[in-house]
């Protein structure tokens, strides 16, 4: 069998779409042991495409290196079950081994630090939610996105959070002045004084749009650089190679309207929407013709949950699709 | 029929394609990684999380359906093989071993944690790596976790909804109850439900591999 045939079999097998003959046949394939790298690289692949959800690796390498420098024992800390018997399981020990070690490691080790203040909300597919903060600012996440932020205040220094997903943002301005700053993994940061203005920060894009106030973009590994000031109705998009371009629109607040629940289409294509799709609520989407995933539309699409969304948006593209489990396939 | 309504707009549309994924090729894309190692094996071992944690724990994810539960699991795996030295003597890529390390861990565990009475045997995960490595284990390994999301998928939906919120936000069933505005009992009836039907789900393939082997 031909390499490609073999690879988009084996993916749908990982997603568990096989038949049992394409079973039989990887099977077969996988009895030559010479392809097990082919069929770890797959997996990789195709996990890396459909990620279940977020881990930060930064703080599971801490955390393994610290299991790695303070273990008396180490049979102690391998163990996965939660059996009452072990000395360390008694709750006063814990607690005071773990008022230790926290104490420890705040002072020691600035990313433990890091890791002690710092707390993440996570949205899941389909779910959206207000984190407010003391200082009356707030921040609204979209569907399938975190934020890390400080976990008692933002303290006298600069408001520092990171986003991974779709966020819009309220942000107070400060008596003293405090700057707010948004870092996103591509590496841009948004500097902000008091303002509205919502962040898109996915693997296919990053992107700012500003409503009102003043934001200063800048690239985290580029401090020197002049950043770039937006003005409101300003929209700045960095591609993933990283090249920022900026353009005007006249209805900012669009690019928030799920908040409440909707979706702005604008000359959208169905391939858009799909996207949109797979990011929102974790279907996987197909579209079974090129020319239909350039169909665009226009409009404003309620979005409550995920059977209507699919619904609407086959009414306003007149086509049809089929639903097994996650997986959606539009069709003419 | 007033579902459209005319967005009046100047701006050219700014979104892009999707990226195409990548060629399939067994491309060596480990050079970097033996490059770290060379360097010191702290820095070795960072490659190595930066590159394969995020997968690895979303792979275990499938199996276990508990964040915390995914996170050790990788944690484990990293950590023993950091503790064994045997990096410098790897035969293969990282790839196919911490691949191979987590989902052995992450299918004795579910095995363990599924039977019906807990205490008689703890989970051994066997590191006999070349062993999860025939074909046959390839294949219950891969369709365990399918069928796990199977079942899962399959739960009614407020039952699916107080599965996830126990197992993947960690919330104890009072707060699930009030949070769902129902009953403690029904919350746990609930949780029952779905841990059984996972149990079958489990049970079933066990007689199937039983049956074909």
């Amino acid at each position: 069998m031909e390499d490609q045939v073999i690879k988009n079999t084996v993916h749908d097998y990982f997603a568990g779409r096989a038949t049992p003959l394409q079973k039989k046949v990887i099977e077969d394939w996988l009895k030559d042991a010479g392809n097990h790298e082919q069929y770890y690289q797959w997996l990789h692949e195709w996990e890396l495409n459909h990620l279940q959800g977020r881990a930060s690796w930064e703080d599971a390498f801490q955390r393994t290196q610290q299991m790695l420098h303070q273990e008396p024992e180490p049979e102690s800390i391998l163990q996965t079950d939660d059996t009452p018997t072990r000395w360390w399981n008694r709750t006063s020990i814990r607690l005071i081994a773990a008022v230790l070690v926290v104490a420890f490691l705040g002072v020691s080790f600035p990313a433990i630090r890091n890791l002690i203040y710092y707390q993440t909300s996570e949205t899941g597919y389909g779910e959206t939610r207000k984190i407010s903060f003391e200082d009356g600012s707030s921040v609204t996440l979209n569907a399938n996105s975190s934020l890390r932020y400080p976990r008692f205040g933002f303290g006298e220094g600069t408001r520092r959070v990171e986003l991974r997903g779709e966020a819009d943002f309220q942000i107070e301005h400060t008596p003293q002045h405090q700057p707010f700053i948004v870092s996103i993994p591509s590496g841009l940061e948004v500097n902000v004084l008091g303002t509205q203005f919502t962040v898109f920060a996915r693997s296919r894009r990053s992107q700012v749009t500003l409503r009102s106030g003043k934001v200063a973009l800048q690239m985290k590994q580029a401090p020197q650089a002049s950043p770039l000031v937006m003005k409101p109705g300003d929209l700045v998009v960095m591609n993933p190679s990283g090249k920022l371009s900026r353009s005007h629109t006249a209805h900012p607040e669009q690019y928030a309207s799920w908040k409440d629940h909707h979706l702005t289409l604008n000359r959208t294509s169905l391939r858009e929407l799909a996207s949109i799709l797979e990011e929102t609520y974790g279907f996987e989407v197909e579209i079974n013709d090129p020319e239909l995933a350039s169909r665009t539309a226009t409009g404003l699409l309620p979005a409550e949950n995920p059977e209507a969304t699919l619904e609407l948006i086959a009414e306003l593209f007149a086509i049809n699709f089929t639903r097994h489990d996650n997986r959606i396939v539009f069709k003419d | 029929m007033g579902l459209v309504e005319k967005l009046s707009s100047s701006e050219t549309s700014l979104r892009e394609e999707r990226l195409q994924p990548e060629p399939s090729k067994v491309i060596d894309n480990e050079h970097f990684i033996r490059a770290a190692f060379a360097e010191s094996t702290g820095k070795g071992f960072e490659a190595l999380f930066r590159l394969y944690y995020q997968p690895l724990f979303s792979h275990a994810l499938r199996f276990v359906y508990t964040r915390e539960k995914a996170e050790d699991i990788v944690c484990d795996v990293f950590h023993d093989f950091w503790k064994s030295n045997t990096y410098d003597s790897m035969q293969g890529t990282f790839r196919s071993y911490l691949y191979a390390a987590v989902r052995n861990r992450a299918y004795t565990y579910v095995r363990y944690e599924l039977k019906e009475e807990k205490n008689t045997t703890s989970p051994e995960s066997s590191e006999h790596l070349s062993e999860a490595n025939n074909p046959e284990s390839l294949i219950e390994y891969d369709e365990l976790y399918q069928r796990i999301d199977q079942a899962i998928l399959q739960l009614p939906a407020q039952c699916q909804r107080v599965f996830m919120l126990s197992r993947f936000e960690g919330k104890k069933n009072k707060e699930i109850a009030t949070e769902l505005n129902l009953s403690l009992k029904t919350v746990e009836a609930h949780m029952a439900k779905a841990l059984s039907q996972l149990r079958k789900a489990i049970l079933t393939i066990t007689i199937l591999l039983q049956w074909f082997s």
